[in-house]
């Protein structure tokens, strides 16, 4: 049974750390939205069980703008200089449970056969304390995707809010444990007093191996046409995603050199599919929202055994027309159990 | 530091050739002499090649895999790259990353006749295996090329196509739209599934590669159909948008399919399973 | 109100008037309702009208998806029907060929949205029918808003502010995509032949991005906010919009989407122009 830490005991370790010279990384109230950032101080950090940051940790192992190397011209040679891994430790705590579980999700495919060393730098350089959720609005759905508001995937700490300011830290791994030490009890210990979730999780929305079946079925004939003319092609949802990972490859410079670099990027705008022949093949956006749940739901999952998704709303909450993923996912699955009651699909 | 996927080999060009009024091809070698010691690929596959500045672009390497000295590649003038491409000249450099993809299983089609059909820029990915074939005369058997364009100026390796002809068993069928003959013009005219279906070759113990525009596809496999090819005999290069060639940008995949690293070469037999997302 | 916008939704449908109906569909309280597209009389059932139809629908009308459909039908509010103004003297639209469903509102969001505060066009002035009862314009909003707030600072302090704020931009082009009047089919920041604005994150790239899209839309902005609402980040673009709004009505005596008769001010030029380094 681990010692209940006072949120200022917490506000003191993250000090503690930024003054290492770390980058800490927490959410901050921005005006009206509450953001994932890089603390200046630790008086910045929200430690709010109860509310999800609009934007998503990605940003702080696969960032939206990465020079992956540099070049200078000179005549008829090019000099290449390496942009170093980063070596700087990071922390990012008070991250959701559904931030988390991204990470291992994630590490499927920058692993994929070449490895992406950013990627893996930060990672190994970064311990995750999450902390447990004790509310949820409509959009989440982690419960149907097999995750839930403790869930440690991810995580190498979780926190969880005992009220009154108080905390409880539970380690996961070592990395996590070594941040708090002597104060962290261990994960699967018997609970401390109460801090479980108000009210209960999520209802489970829809079944993803059904959808998935149903899409691998049904590429040309979809339920969800009238749902997606909504959408209006802009790249909200990949980026405020923890596990949407797309990205562009661009030389930015001048006469005398500049950078090659990875920037974010979304299967939803329209010129990202496009042929320099002019040829298209997801030329208008019901094709491109179908890109976006087949990758998700069906060839994520197939090709690395789990879905590309934590379930944490983000899309939804944040797209300019409430679209997201959900209500797309429970037309298909509707659709879905209507023909097995009709003609069970094969699996 | 670990190796950086994302940083290009630096090549210098060693001879640039027009190929048709809009079509180039590059012969490229590594700069670093250890590297290519160490290279090796495999026809069929393809790579990232950048001009400094101006970006990366995809293109199948269209030299044989037996030659050691240097790779080549074609390219047509079309975009923001291509068209940087278009200036570059000998001693210039350029970047390269690869290779990627899974190439043609050159392996499986020994013992096989080997029937390569192609149109217009379709030609650069079918010389590679041509040569591959050529240098490895013996473990193929009777190769067909049936290669045909809009018009004579617009045939790609024109004088290979000669040289290929001169071969031991090697035939070479080059045809060009109604039309675009000019008034030497010796070889067929007409479209190629028409023309292919006329040259009347055996399909006994054969494989197909064809590789050109959807539409050349879809009217050419009928014809190998009736000339007695299975599907899982016929096989295919494809093209799709890539930037990473390494399965991570998220971009290529045509359906449940990664064209940069389940493909780009498929058989029909795949294709048939692969949705119309490319 | 909601009972005759869907009747009327109905009857447009059903009589082959038009092929689609551009409107706000259910929503729970607290989000947003979500634009929908109704193609079937028995789906007008899912028009609604309340406090959260914060979109403006006008910007379906210039997309290709939507234009495929064939004749439309868009439920506007008097901001909206602005956009539709500007829209059709930039000859985007049919307006013979639009059927136009006007909301009278008195304001949206809870709080009620800062720009409702100072509205002048509650009543839609050009639909072909107006649902609602008639409602007064508010007087003038009293006190300084954002952007005098903004303006009084020092030219230094605007540049750390903004500086601040791009800093969270992460380039999805929310604000572009919600925006009735960018519809450009290749817009600037999409072109390659030169680059002309770096796709990337920085202050370079979302500099050159919001300062470039505000000009393209001097004379042109009608103010509905939905670049603000639409940002992940919470920048508050539409200060840009609304600092050129200002210098365009002090310049050129002019308020795009007010007057359907007036021409544009970048479409249009008179001998009796301030300038005299053009005579």
């Amino acid at each position: 049974m681990s010692a209940a830490i006072p949120v200022a005991a917490l506000r003191e370790l993250i000090a503690g750390w930024i003054g290492q010279g770390k980058l800490v990384a927490a959410p901050v109230q921005v005006g009206d939205r509450l953001l994932y950032q890089a603390l200046a101080s630790a008086q910045d950090a929200v430690f709010d069980a109860r509310r999800r940051p609009a934007n998503s940790i990605k940003e702080f192992f696969f960032p939206r703008h990465e020079p992956i190397f540099r070049y200078r011209i000179e005549g008829k040679e090019i000099a290449l200089a390496e942009v170093a891994p980063q070596e700087r430790e990071q922390i990012v705590i008070a991250s959701k449970p559904c931030d988390a579980a991204a990470l291992p999700i994630l590490d499927h495919v920058f692993n994929w056969d070449f490895e992406d060393s950013f990627y893996t730098a930060r990672r190994a350089r970064t311990t995750v304390v999450s902390l447990a959720c004790q509310a949820h609005d409509d959009a989440c759905f982690c419960t149907s995707l097999g995750s839930g508001p403790e869930d440690e995937s991810g995580s190498d700490a979780m926190l969880h809010d005992l009220g009154d300011g108080q905390f409880e830290v539970r380690a996961i791994t070592e990395k996590g444990g070594a941040l708090f030490p002597d104060r962290a009890g261990k994960s699967g210990d018997t609970p401390g007093p109460s801090c479980r979730m108000a009210g209960s999780p999520p209802n489970e929305q829809f079944d993803p191996a059904r959808v998935a079946r149903y899409l691998a079925a049904n590429f040309e004939s979809p339920p969800w046409k009238d749902l997606t003319l909504a959408c209006l092609g802009c790249g909200v949802c990949a980026y405020t995603c923890p596990t949407c990972h797309c990205f562009d490859i661009v030389d930015e410079g001048n006469a005398a050199g500049g950078a090659r670099v990875k920037n974010w990027d979304s299967c939803q705008f329209p010129l990202f599919t496009l042929h320099a022949s002019g040829h298209n093949p997801r030329a208008v956006q019901p094709q491109r929202q179908r890109q976006r749940l087949f990758h998700k739901f069906l060839i994520y999952p197939r090709k690395f055994g789990t879905v590309l998704c934590t379930g944490c709303g983000n899309c939804e909450r944040n797209c300019p027309v409430g679209l997201g993923v959900l209500k797309v996912l429970q037309a298909i699955d509707d659709e879905a159990k209507r023909l097995d009651e009709k003609e069970p699909l094969q699996a | 530091m670990k190796k950086n996927l994302y940083k290009p080999d630096l090549m210098e060009v060693l001879d640039v050739q027009r190929q048709t009024p809009d079509v180039k091809s590059v012969r490229l070698r590594f700069r670093d002499g250890d590297r290519a010691r160490d290279f090796s690929f495999r026809v069929g596959q393809f790579g990232q090649f950048s001009v400094f500045g101006s970006g990366e672009a995809t293109f199948n390497i269209c030299s044989s895999s037996t030659w050691k000295d240097y790779i080549e590649f074609c390219f047509r003038r079309t975009g923001r790259v291509t068209e940087t491409l278009w200036q570059i000249e000998k001693g210039d450099t350029l970047g390269f990353r690869g290779p990627y993809g899974n190439g043609y299983p050159m392996e499986e089609w020994e013992g096989r006749n080997l029937i390569f059909i192609g149109g217009g820029i379709a030609m650069p990915p079918i010389r590679c295996a041509v040569w591959y074939a050529l240098e490895n005369r013996a473990k193929y058997g009777d190769i067909t090329i049936v290669y045909g364009a809009r018009t004579v100026a617009d045939l790609t390796y024109a004088d290979e196509l000669d040289e290929w002809s001169k071969h031991e068993r090697v035939r070479v069928i080059r045809c060009v739209d109604p039309g675009g003959e000019t008034p030497d013009w010796k070889g067929e005219i007409g479209l190629i599934p028409a023309v292919l279906e006329r040259a009347q070759v055996p399909a006994e113990n054969a494989i197909a590669l064809v590789i050109g525009p959807p539409i050349m596809i879809k009217f050419t496999l009928p014809v190998l159909d009736r000339m007695g090819l299975p599907e899982e005999d016929i096989y295919t290069s494809l093209e799709n948008r890539m930037k990473c060639g390494v399965g991570k940008c998220g971009r290529c995949n045509a359906g449940p399919v990664y064209v940069c690293k389940d493909g780009p070469v498929f058989t029909m037999k795949q294709l048939r399973s692969i949705p119309n997302d490319f | 109100m909601t009972q005759r916008l869907r009747e009327t939704a109905r009857r447009l449908l059903q009589e082959g008037k038009v092929q689609v109906v551009i409107g706000y569909g259910p929503s729970k309280p607290g989000a947003a309702a979500p634009p929908v597209l109704i193609t079937r009389p028995e789906d007008a059932d899912k028009l609604e009208w309340n406090g959260r139809c914060f979109a403006n629908l006008a910007v379906y009308l210039t997309r290709k998806e939507v234009k495929a459909l064939g004749k439309a039908a868009v439920v506007v509010k008097g901001c909206d029907e602005k956009a539709l103004v500007v829209l059709e003297k930039e000859s985007q639209i049919d307006r013979a060929a639009l059927s136009v469903i006007g909301m009278v509102c008195e304001g949206v969001g809870t709080p009620r949205a800062a720009k409702c505060a100072s509205c002048q066009v509650r009543v839609p002035r050009f639909a072909d029918e107006v649902i609602g009862e008639a409602a007064q314009p508010a007087a003038a909003a009293p006190g300084p808003n954002g952007l005098d707030r903004l303006m009084a600072k020092s030219p230094a302090e605007r540049w750390a502010f903004w500086k601040t704020e791009f800093a969270r931009c992460v380039k999805c082009y929310a604000c572009r995509q919600v925006c009735p009047l960018c519809y450009c089919e290749r817009c600037i920041a999409d072109k390659n032949r030169p680059v002309v604005i770096d796709t990337s994150a920085t202050p370079k790239g979302n500099f050159a991005w919001h300062i470039t899209r505000a000009f393209h839309l001097a004379a042109r902005c009608i103010g509905c906010g939905e670049c603000t609402r639409a940002c992940p980040a919470g920048i508050p673009l539409g200060l840009l919009n609304q600092a050129l709004a200002q210098a365009t009505e002090e310049d050129f005596g002019y308020r795009p989407g007010m007057d359907p008769q007036a021409e544009p001010v970048f479409g249009s030029w008179s001998p009796a122009d301030k300038e005299d380094f053009i005579r």
